[in-house]
């Protein structure tokens, strides 16, 4: 299988610290861990989903007309996750409101349909939405438990500070998406930075003791 | 008529898709590198959203709820926003090539811009009578222009700004972004009715 | 002046097709699902409003909607749009109380609540159907701490609103940070409250 695909995602491309693409869910609904985790995977579904069928119809969808056809297999996709959801998880579907129908609109979808489910393989599509959606998981998890647990000193759901814990009630509230996404990029901006300067010294080392041997 | 200057308010100041409601933040990030731009993509945006508040309102009352097709919605306010989009697109390059030429490149961003169907999903949502689902669309697409204009501005100062280089670009854009939007709560007293 | 292009009427008619075929599997998809959950959708809500009487009545079994609700709305006043539905509640054939719905505006949009009220004149407790308040304020509104200060206040009077300081009389404390939705659910409150009086008063 094409593990290179799946763990692309996860990582080298994240969705959300590398692409910088899904902006609107991903700061909307990380108000707790929790519905990052249920946003996470509601996209994930959906990613897989169009991510097949785009892929298994890609001999078929004319070059001028995909975006209409992409538009409406993703939109199809989401209506039936938010159908599935209303049923038989009615609390989180209420949380997440209309961020599940918004879906449609995030651009993680259309960007993969456009970018690799149109030229590569069913098994190939099929992994690339897995890592993608993992990925993009995986960040709503963490942005939304650093912001449960400083906005309202728990994780998901459990009080974790016991009662006299003040909560930061602005890390819950709208500026406190927009301040921990721009950190948490930063930090792992400076995290690669550091990690390529060390390479870069190691390079240059090999390289100088190598003439001195000249 | 009081309620529609309240949506209006409210969805200008108060309730700011960018700064509350988290709706049209690509956009907000990827086009406000400078002014001009920035007034370009909030003039498209407010002509898109109206005419898409006014439109999916029909579609909805007058084909969806009488067919009881509402589990079509999605679908259907998607490809009507989308296809609105390519027909502005192509009137405004026939009557005014100036406004085309200016406006060109944003036209088409604007069908996965989320504050235009998250706008036309909360029409629905709200219970929202025609003129005040057209006021809701306008209030919204007003509030994303003047944030867009007001970020654009900041973001022109930030860029001769000394910053730590893990943090420069989208990282001290969103902080900054961050900050406005604690100025932006300060208005949620305002409608105390 | 003449537009050139040429239209290709084989090509629009195939591309065409293509995108009809496409959209009708994917409605014929959307409707099976639509089949399968509805039901289970509609179940949901109906004992979502169930436990939610259960809750502010605790010692009903029976729920009957009254059939004068339009009348009573009338005479609540400018406030009577926000009700949706009174009931009257019965334990096995006595009335012990009232049931309402109402939907007060809060900061985010409607909220959905249920107001219990006894025959003894005491809000018997309240219970919040739907709310889109900001989360980790407006939100905790559903919270059962914030719900229960209702139990047992007087509905004869209307409830006041306490910000900070201390309570007295017929106040519940704010959510702190949420005014506004502290306000729209008591709102809620004395409106039912309001309904029930003029319910009774018609008797």
């Amino acid at each position: 299988m094409n593990f290179k695909y799946l763990t692309n995602g996860l990582v080298k491309e994240n969705p959300t610290f590398r692409l910088l693409l899904g902006m609107c869910p991903t700061m909307a609904v990380t108000t707790a861990a929790l519905n990052g985790v249920g946003m996470g995977l509601s996209t994930t579904f959906v990613l897989i989903g169009s991510n097949v069928a785009i892929s298994a119809l890609r001999k078929v969808i004319p070059d001028s007309i995909r975006i209409p056809a992409f538009i409406v297999i993703i939109a199809s996709f989401v209506t039936i996750v938010g159908m599935v959801l209303e049923a038989y998880l009615p609390s989180l579907y209420a949380t997440l409101g209309i961020y599940i129908l918004l879906i449609v609109v995030n651009c993680i979808i259309l960007g993969r349909a456009e970018a690799f489910a149109f030229d590569h393989t069913v098994s190939e599509s099929l992994m690339d939405g897995i890592g993608m959606g993992l990925g993009f998981t995986m960040s709503l998890t963490v942005l939304g438990s650093v912001r449960e647990i400083f906005g309202a000193g728990s994780l998901f759901g459990f009080s974790l500070f016991g009662p006299n814990f003040e909560p930061v009630t602005l890390m819950i509230l709208p500026p406190g998406g927009f301040i921990v996404l721009g950190l948490g990029i930063g930090l792992i901006n400076w995290i690669t930075i550091k990690a390529e300067k060390r390479k870069e010294a190691k390079a240059e080392e090999t390289s100088t003791s190598q003439e001195v041997k000249a | 008529m009081t309620n529609v200057l309240l949506i209006l308010v409210s969805g200008i100041f108060v309730q700011n898709f960018i700064f509350s409601r988290f709706l049209g933040i690509c956009p907000f990030l990827g086009v406000s590198k400078s002014i001009p731009t920035a007034v370009g993509m909030g003039v498209a945006v407010t002509f898109v959203m109206a005419m898409a508040s006014a439109i999916t309102y029909v579609v909805q009352y007058a084909i969806l709820t009488p067919l009881h097709l509402e589990y079509l919605q999605t679908i259907a306010f998607i490809l009507v926003i989308a296809t609105l989009v390519q027909l502005v697109e192509m009137i405004i390059k026939k009557v005014s090539p100036t406004l085309y030429n200016a406006l060109g490149v944003y036209l088409p961003l604007i069908t996965t811009n989320c504050a235009v169907l998250g706008a036309a999903l909360l029409n629905i949502q709200n219970g929202y009578n025609f003129i005040e689902s057209v006021a809701f669309g306008v209030a919204g697409a007003l509030g994303f222009t003047l944030a867009i204009i007001l970020f654009a501005g900041v973001r022109d100062k930030l860029r001769i700004s000394a910053i730590p280089e893990a943090m420069q670009g989208f990282p001290i854009a969103l902080v900054t972004a961050g900050l406005m939007s604690i100025a932006f709560l300060g208005f949620s007293g305002m409608l105390n009715v | 002046m003449k537009d050139k292009i040429k239209l290709d009427w084989g090509i629009i008619a195939k591309y065409g097709f293509i995108l009809l075929a496409i959209t009708v599997v994917c409605t014929l998809l959307l409707a099976l699902t639509n089949r399968v959950t509805e039901p289970v959708i509609a179940k949901q809500e109906e004992q979502k409003n169930i436990e939610a009487q259960q809750n502010v009545l605790p010692q009903a079994n029976k729920f009957k909607k009254v059939k004068n609700l339009d009348e009573i709305k009338k005479e609540v006043g400018a406030d009577g749009d926000i009700i949706e539905s009174v009931d009257e509640a019965y334990q096995n054939d006595t009335l012990v109380g009232y049931a309402v719905k109402t939907t007060p505006n809060g900061y985010g949009g409607e909220i959905q609540m249920l107001t219990g009220i006894g025959t003894d004149g005491k809000i018997s407790g309240i219970s919040i159907l739907e709310q889109s308040e900001t989360a980790g304020l407006g939100a905790r509104s559903a919270e059962e701490d914030f719900q229960a200060q209702y139990r047992g206040l007087n509905a004869k009077e209307p409830v006041e609103v306490e910000k900070n300081g201390e309570l007295d009389g017929n106040e519940i404390e704010a959510i702190s940070g949420a005014t506004i939705t502290s306000t729209a659910v008591t709102r809620g409150v004395n409106t039912s409250a309001d309904a029930v009086d003029k319910l009774e008063g018609d008797k």
